[in-house]
């Protein structure tokens, strides 16, 4: 009986000695020099380009607000 | 190259509040969230003012400045804008910001508020332009139909003026000539005093 609960323990110790050494080689996996730096949002051309004109509507907004 | 500008003359705004109105239309905004608001100063009282406020497309914009992932950017039109995709809806830009425009469709805590939304001078977002999902995300975009804000060009009283800022400063200008008691802008006497006349 105590023979078999002492195997159980060995057997439990083996798992958990298998998953310490599983997280520690996970940890390495990301270690600084491989972590992907966050970017920024950096818009292109196209997201910043000038969309104000001066159509006629807009003339006329100037023109009526003039007086 | 043209500076787009808000310039609201507070001697002629009568808080009727179509501009907010106007707003929420046109870029169909969520419910509990006001791009632009009236805000009225000694209300009843002689010399009451109100102001249309909205974000005012700072130089140097404060809520880009503090945002943890640098969702904002700013367009060769000096509008700020900002990615609905980036944002984590943290909430600093709203601490931030001088004018409170910055708005979240949810009330609670950091990143439960949902995506920060805030007037965009109806110039869209980062998606194509007129294209469906950035009038999802963001409104109209006025702007590249070659028009100016609804709000500007519905105010019945000519008080809301929005477009090129050398241009509104120019025809804010001849008004304020034409009325002939200096400025009678709200805050002007604070930020010059008495002694400062235009």
């Amino acid at each position: 009986m105590s023979e078999k609960k002492t195997k159980e323990a060995l057997d439990r110790r083996g798992f958990m000695k298998v998953v310490s050494l599983g997280g520690a080689a996970a940890a390495a996996s990301v270690a600084p020099g491989v972590v992907t730096p966050a970017a920024a949002y950096d818009p292109g051309k196209e997201e910043t380009k000038a969309r104000y004109r001066e159509s006629e509507h807009v003339k006329a907004f100037y023109r009526t607000n003039s007086y | 190259m043209a500076r787009m500008k808000f310039l609201c003359d507070a001697d002629r705004c009568i808080e009727c509040n179509a501009c907010v109105t106007a707003c929420k239309n046109e870029n169909d905004v969520p419910w509990g969230i006001n791009r632009r608001r009236v805000v009225t100063i000694n209300d009843g009282k002689p010399g009451e003012r109100s102001i249309s406020m909205a974000c005012m497309h700072c130089t140097d914009a404060p809520c880009a400045a503090v945002c943890p992932v640098d969702c904002f950017y700013v367009t060769v039109d000096k509008v700020v804008l900002h990615s609905k995709d980036l944002c984590i809806g943290c909430g600093y830009c709203f601490y931030a910001c001088p004018f409170g425009a910055p708005q979240y469709p949810k009330v609670g805590n950091f990143g439960s508020r949902g995506k920060m939304d805030k007037c965009t001078f109806c110039a869209g977002g980062p998606e194509a332009d007129l294209s469906p999902a950035e009038f999802q995300k963001y409104g109209s975009n006025r702007l590249a139909e070659g028009k100016l804000p609804l709000c500007a060009e519905m105010c019945s009283t000519k008080s809301l003026l929005a477009g090129d800022g050398d241009i509104i400063a120019k025809i804010y200008k001849e008004r304020v000539v034409k009325r002939g008691y200096g400025s009678g802008a709200w805050g002007w006497k604070t930020a010059y005093k008495e002694t400062v006349a235009i």
